[in-house]
């Protein structure tokens, strides 16, 4: 199919088969009324055939006095595709759990429609609504339009990326704190390191409400906020029974699957070693309506996870094993900014809190903190008989 | 003598300027050194902080990015594209 | 000129309950339990009795403001004007009133959004941006991702899987997305050191960002035609591309070898089995638009090897870990090479250490 400049696209056009939702039919229901769509298409359809990527390096680019939410895209084929000359990328902050009235969408759809390509990301992996596309001179008129909308940018750079959060109390009653005002009152808190890059490199915030983890926190965020509990299971034994009834293996499915083995289910009662109970969500997950969080609800705080740039992926680790989580968290932000002033100290340009940990040793990240090493912290303490010890005893010293 | 935001930011600035294509700085690098050049007791973090806001917000510089964050004079856009 | 301290700054985002419809007001933290329906669809129940229902749409991420209209007049037209996304990029409608499901799901039908991933069923593809508007891509996002799903389409559209499946998709080793922690991981890769742009990279890079940039030391300043320049020691190179992340004069992006890695077996969640990294199934797939079709089918031959050996619940990675990786690449029938043994950081650790093996 051509487009309305009679160019062709036909590697693209083998995208617009098959079943699942198709992205090239998006870019080309915009072709119409934006040169920029058309030029993305035939930039696009050139990387098709040469099997390659036209972008610059951007960076440059931004609204005033803010240093992230903006990302400068280029293409090194301006002159065959100029409406695609400029293609800055816009980061809004979504609000928590992605909520939208239709009111809403429509506002920032005339927005965009107004000053750039028409084409978003909903959302984008940090959880920024994604505005793909625009010229330097239209980000300063469309700042100003957001935020006469109550919308703002969200984080790019060496900054707090964009906080995310699940869903939450909002619509899951395992949700073990209010992810949702968590993360609208750190995202707030903190709006000076959200827009203007401070740190060593980028920090990420996400609150998770289980340990379903429904936003990756583990894998993905330097701080994971993870709910969970400390007292007994909930359990409606009336209801576990009518699983048994309805054919569910309890002892094989549920019970078999227990990471600590701590669940007996006689064929009246199940029972519970809650002291053994590792907070896993699988017998949660798999029977709703018999099983639930206990009520002494709070989070466990991790740290440090992220991708595999510079030096090799990590998954967060503990650093609170509880924590109750009610407004104003006044311990928690108090934590963080512990955390920052350290790693903004000693962190080294492109070093991330994880690396940095890992650089340092967590032992001497904790006291630099002022956190008590405790087991909860560790898989095992270490294997290898190499220990560091700051001071050592003279002849003749006193015995503590 | 304690500074001001203004003292500091144009202290920032000259920084900026001296060293324009021959060193980045992050915001970070600036703190230390304006708390290096001024004394820990006339200029903390939070007066650096405050200082960085003033001198971004006047336009004098400009937040950059190449796989980190840095504050540069404004260059002439697209130019460093590679 | 207009400064910076007349605008409004530094607002946030609008708060959240300015978007909730009157039922999850009425019953914020309130909810008591849910279950799934019907593929895609599912109630929460809350402990005053009142009901939401949820319908989970698919979505390419990549959408255009006429298809967010769309999705609003379907807002309008059956949830009072209330929707939401999700983290893997799916779009929800929020109801209140069951009857009107059905024909919600036959209008998102319509307009090419299939309803579906929910429990035991493949989810949207987490992805990143690739050609479309990413610098450092080694491969397209959007298009392996809309090849692998509408081959994959029929597990997001039922519920016949063991347990969850969570595919991601990132094009480049930056990784903007967890996949590094998912079941099925496709990962774009380069493998071919960077080509030195001597001309001008002192003006554009600081030479010392360049070589600290590098985990293996393989860089180091070089005088090259009389000009400051880096050289690259290319025995030590692994293809991260930081180098070029800091600076644009490292040039990756290679057709001849840039293309497609996949992994399995990671996990975020803690149920069951603790969190997890995915291990590499196949170190190189070639980059092959439009349809990527090396890449679907091997996605395709780990999905249906897990879903038929799989117990009840369990993930790829667990499935993995009980059957043994020797088995897992008999049954995928993918080469085991020396590049699926580890040799960067700690990389002992991931050799067996035991005389624990099946031998037939």
């Amino acid at each position: 199919m051509a487009d309305s400049n009679g160019k062709q696209t036909p590697l693209l056009d083998e995208l617009e088969k098959g079943p699942w939702p198709s992205f090239v039919k998006e870019i080309k229901s915009m072709a119409k009324e934006s040169p920029m769509c058309q030029d993305l298409l035939g930039q696009l359809e050139k990387s098709y055939g040469e099997k390659r990527g036209y972008w610059k390096h951007g960076g440059i680019v931004g609204v005033m006095g803010y240093g992230g939410g903006v990302i400068g895209r280029y293409s090194f084929l301006n002159e065959e595709f100029p409406h695609v000359a400029h293609f800055h990328t816009i980061r809004i902050n979504q609000p928590s759990g992605w909520f939208y009235t239709s009111d809403a969408i429509r506002t920032l759809c005339d927005i965009w429609e107004k000053h750039g390509s028409g084409l978003t990301n909903m959302h984008g992996s940090t959880g920024d609504i994604v505005f793909l596309g625009t010229q330097t001179s239209e980000l300063e008129p469309i700042f100003k339009e957001l935020t006469e909308k109550d919308f703002d940018l969200g984080g790019s750079g060496s900054d707090l990326r964009t906080p995310s959060c699940c869903v939450g109390q909002s619509r899951c009653e395992w949700a073990c704190y209010d992810t949702m005002q968590l993360c609208d009152h750190l995202t707030h808190h903190f709006q000076d390191e959200l827009h203007r890059p401070a740190f060593p490199y980028k920090f990420k915030i996400k609150c998770a409400g289980c340990p379903n983890d429904c936003v990756a926190s583990v894998a993905r965020a330097d701080m994971s906020i993870i709910g969970t509990w400390r007292d007994n299971i909930q359990i409606d034994q009336a209801a576990v029974k009518a699983y048994a009834d309805g054919g569910m293996n309890i002892e094989r499915d549920i019970c078999g699957n227990c990471p600590t083995k701590c669940m007996q289910w006689d064929g009246k009662t199940l029972t519970i070693d809650n002291s053994n109970c590792v907070k896993c969500m699988h017998c949660i997950n798999n029977m709703t309506k018999a099983l639930r969080p206990g009520k002494d609800r709070g989070a466990t705080i991790l740290l440090g996870a992220k991708a595999p740039i510079v030096d090799g992926a990590l998954l967060s680790s503990v650093l609170v094993p509880f924590i109750k989580l009610e407004p104003p968290y006044e311990e928690l932000k108090d934590l963080i900014e512990r955390i920052w002033e350290f790693w903004g100290e000693h962190g080294k340009n492109r070093e991330r809190t994880g690396e940095l940990i890992q650089r340092v040793g967590l032992g001497n990240f904790l006291e630099a903190i002022g956190v008590e090493p405790i087991p909860e912290m560790v898989a095992h303490p270490r294997e290898n008989p190499f220990i560091f010890y700051e001071e050592y005893l003279e002849e003749g010293d006193e015995e503590e | 003598m304690a500074r001001t935001a203004q003292e500091v930011a144009d202290a920032m600035f000259e920084l900026v300027k001296e060293y324009q294509g021959k060193k980045k700085f992050k915001a970070g690098d600036l703190t230390k050194a304006m708390i290096e050049k001024f004394g820990q007791a006339d200029c903390d973090k939070q007066l650096c902080k405050t200082a960085i806001r003033t001198l971004m917000d006047s336009g004098r510089c400009v937040y950059t990015y190449f796989g980190g964050s840095f504050i540069e004079l404004p260059p002439k856009e697209g130019a460093e594209g590679g | 000129m207009a400064t910076a301290t007349d605008r409004r700054t530094d607002i946030g985002p609008p708060n959240y309950s300015r978007f909730l419809p009157p039922v999850i007001k009425k019953n914020y933290g309130q909810w008591k339990y849910h279950e799934i329906l019907k593929p895609g669809v599912m109630v929460h129940v809350a402990e005053s009795g009142d009901k939401l229902f949820t319908v989970r749409a698919a979505s390419p991420r990549l959408v255009s403001i006429k298809k967010l209209r769309q999705f609003a007049d379907l807002a309008d037209k059956y949830c009072g004007g209330h929707l939401r996304f999700t983290s893997r990029n799916n779009v929800e409608f929020l109801l209140t009133d069951p009857s009107k499901i059905d024909a919600l799901i036959a209008d998102l039908k319509a307009i090419g959004h299939p309803v579906g991933g929910l429990g035991n069923s493949i989810s949207n593809i987490v992805h990143t941006q690739g050609w479309v508007h990413c610098h450092s891509a080694a491969t397209d996002a959007s298009g392996v991702v809309k090849c692998v799903m509408d081959d994959l389409q029929e597990y997001f559209t039922q519920m016949k899987l063991p347990g969850k499946l969570r595919i991601a998709l990132a094009c480049c080793l930056n990784m903007c997305g967890a996949v590094h922690c998912s079941d099925i991981a496709i990962l774009g890769v380069h493998r071919r050191p960077p080509k030195v742009q001597h001309d001008g990279l002192n003006k554009v890079c600081e030479i010392p960002n360049v070589v600290a940039a590098c985990p293996t030391a393989a860089i180091r300043p070089a005088m090259v035609d009389g000009k400051q320049s880096v050289e690259v020691l290319e025995e030590r190179c692994m293809f991260c591309a930081n180098c070029f992340s800091v600076c644009p004069a490292m040039q990756m992006a290679d057709p001849l070898n840039d293309g497609v890695s996949i992994w399995v077996g990671g996990k975020v969640s803690n149920a069951r089995h603790e969190p997890m990294f995915s291990k590499l199934a196949v170190p190189y797939l070639p980059n092959t638009p439009p349809r990527w079709p090396e890449v679907v089918q091997a996605v395709r031959t780990i999905v249906e090897v897990w879903a038929k050996g799989a117990r009840k619940y369990e993930r790829m990675g667990e499935f993995i870990e009980r059957i043994g990786w020797p088995r897992f690449f008999k049954l995928t029938g993918f080469e085991f090479t020396k590049q699926h043994i580890d040799d960067f950081r700690h990389a002992g650790l991931t050799y067996k250490r035991s005389a624990q093996l099946r031998q037939s």
